[in-house]
């Protein structure tokens, strides 16, 4: 039985800095024997360069990587914002209107069925080569998952605690605000770390496409000069900017969810 | 005198349950007189309805004939003074005891300052007294329950209802609620509507059994148990318990 009270949000990231030592030590052991591979059999910058080279290009020329760094972090969250408020007002809205569930919900659906990557070109043509389009793209691509969960934990609501809150002549607010969303939000909060990382292969494939600025444009502008030290440094930075919005979102569940989850998810 | 004056009065309830292929018929015709600060059990097989009957009393299922009326008012929907106590606790995981508590507080729209100081009266009274700050998932089930109970009490209600709020405790723990629902009855003069499959149970606690027939129920039997009160658990060695257990079970086998 987890005692949230006693453990501090200081004390669960300590654990959790003693849980991922395993996952370092290999981490740092893979670096290694990729260094000494790369070394020993004499393989082409161009084609694998070594870590050790990747960490150079990164600390010379970090002022361009962080040019493109703050573009697509931001972006990245703009459209991971709207997908948020779009995502659970729709979810909500389908868990309350028939009308939504009947008239719109298998539109929600057949829309997933498009590959939204697909949409990119579209959005260029109606917004132009700027920001809008990327982070709509974020926004399509990451909004599912948090409409689906957003329903079903609603739907997961105890019918007896509904029975419940009734008995003590509770209304319809009341019963949403106080037992539904509760009830909801580890569901939500699964939809927004898959969201998150949506949100990011999103704005990178927008700048694939745009071609304007961002770590996905440097990737592609690298790649066009077969400066594949610097197409690898670009994609370093773009784990960490992912890493870091995903851990975000996890260390805002620890806060917002400080209940035992375990026998509802 | 009030402990004389009817409380809750059923007359000629039929309920009736619409199912996609048919019509069941759960209640027939009940009757029921409770008189205030009666704690009364409604004795029965599972599945007899006698759950169908205290939600319906409860203002939370609607009825399909006869009447039910709280202080001669009908039944139209959840009254303010009356407390509901379910099978499980359905307690909020996600608040601590004391706010799960006070829940009936906030929901009533009502000043939940005002009632602080009745949840640690309560939970004192239940021996959770250090428990207000913890969240459900660090109680037994029988604590738990006792929580619920106290939820169903801090709007201080005249009337609880009890759905069988012991069937999922193990028999130790069970005789030990029934102990302690007994002190707490006698504590705040409610009156109870207890609903159980336990013939012990509803010996031991009530002042009349009630026992309902299979669907389509109806009450088949009225007992009066005049057991002695304060009651303890020693009570149910004695000849008269047994007497009444044995009546009891005569009733309910028809």
């Amino acid at each position: 039985m987890a005692q949230p009270d006693e453990n501090g949000i200081a004390a669960q990231i300590a654990t959790q800095a003693v849980n991922l030592a395993p996952a370092t030590v290999i981490s740092i052991a893979i670096l290694i024997l990729w260094q000494v591979i790369v070394v020993v059999l004499k393989i082409p910058e161009a084609i694998l360069p070594t870590p050790v080279r990747i960490f150079d290009v990164m600390v010379e020329r970090y002022d361009l990587l962080l040019t493109h760094t703050w573009p697509t972090t931001l972006q990245c969250i703009y459209g991971f914002l709207l997908a948020v408020a779009v995502g659970v007002g729709l979810g909500i809205m389908l868990a309350f209107s028939r009308l939504f569930r009947t008239g719109v919900y298998p539109l929600v659906i057949a829309f997933q069925v498009v590959p939204k990557v697909a949409l990119a070109p579209l959005f260029i043509v109606w917004f132009g080569l700027g920001m809008t389009s990327r982070v709509l793209l974020a926004f399509v691509i990451a909004f599912f998952p948090m409409v689906v969960n957003t329903f079903a934990g609603i739907q997961s609501t105890d019918p007896v605690m509904i029975r419940m809150a009734r008995s003590f002549s509770a209304s319809r607010w009341t019963i949403f605000s106080k037992i539904e969303f509760p009830t909801a939000l580890p569901y939500i909060f699964s939809g927004l770390k898959i969201g998150i990382t949506f949100a990011v292969i999103g704005i990178i494939v927008a700048e694939f496409v745009t071609a304007q600025e961002g770590l996905g444009y440097l990737i592609v502008f690298s790649e066009g000069n077969v400066d594949t030290p610097m197409l690898m440094a670009a994609i370093f930075v773009l784990s960490v900017v992912g890493v870091i919005l995903y851990a975000l979102i996890v260390l805002l569940e620890k806060i917002v969810i400080r209940w035992d989850v375990g026998q509802q998810l | 005198m009030a402990e004389n004056s009817v409380h809750v009065q059923i007359a000629a309830l039929r309920k009736i349950y619409q199912t996609r292929r048919e019509e069941i018929e759960a209640i027939r015709n009940v009757d029921m007189a409770v008189r205030e600060g009666e704690f009364v059990s409604i004795l029965g097989p599972s599945g007899c309805g006698k759950s169908t009957l205290l939600m319906a009393v409860g203002g939370l299922l609607p009825i399909s004939g006869g009447s039910i009326e709280i202080d001669r008012e009908a039944v139209t929907g959840p009254r303010r003074d009356t407390g509901v106590v379910f099978q499980s606790p359905v307690l909020m995981p996600w608040r601590t005891i004391e706010k799960n508590v006070l829940f009936p507080i906030e929901s009533l729209g009502l000043r939940v300052a005002d009632y602080r100081d009745g949840v640690a009266a309560l939970l004192e009274m239940t021996g959770l007294g250090g428990f207000a700050d913890n969240f459900p998932s660090e109680l037994s089930g029988g604590m738990q329950q006792r929580v619920a109970i106290c939820r169903a009490l801090i709007h201080n209600p005249t009337l609880l209802l009890m759905d069988e709020p012991f069937s999922a405790l193990d028999a130790i723990t069970r005789d030990a609620m029934n102990q302690e629902l007994l002190r707490i009855w006698q504590e705040f003069q409610k009156t109870v509507l207890f609903v159980t499959h336990s013939i012990r149970e509803a010996v031991f606690l009530s002042d009349r059994v009630f026992v309902m027939s299979p669907r389509p129920a109806v009450i088949s039997k009225i007992v009066d148990i005049e057991l002695p009160r304060p009651r303890t658990l020693d009570i149910e060695e004695t000849p008269a318990f047994n007497v009444y257990v044995a009546e009891l079970r005569k009733a309910i086998e028809g």
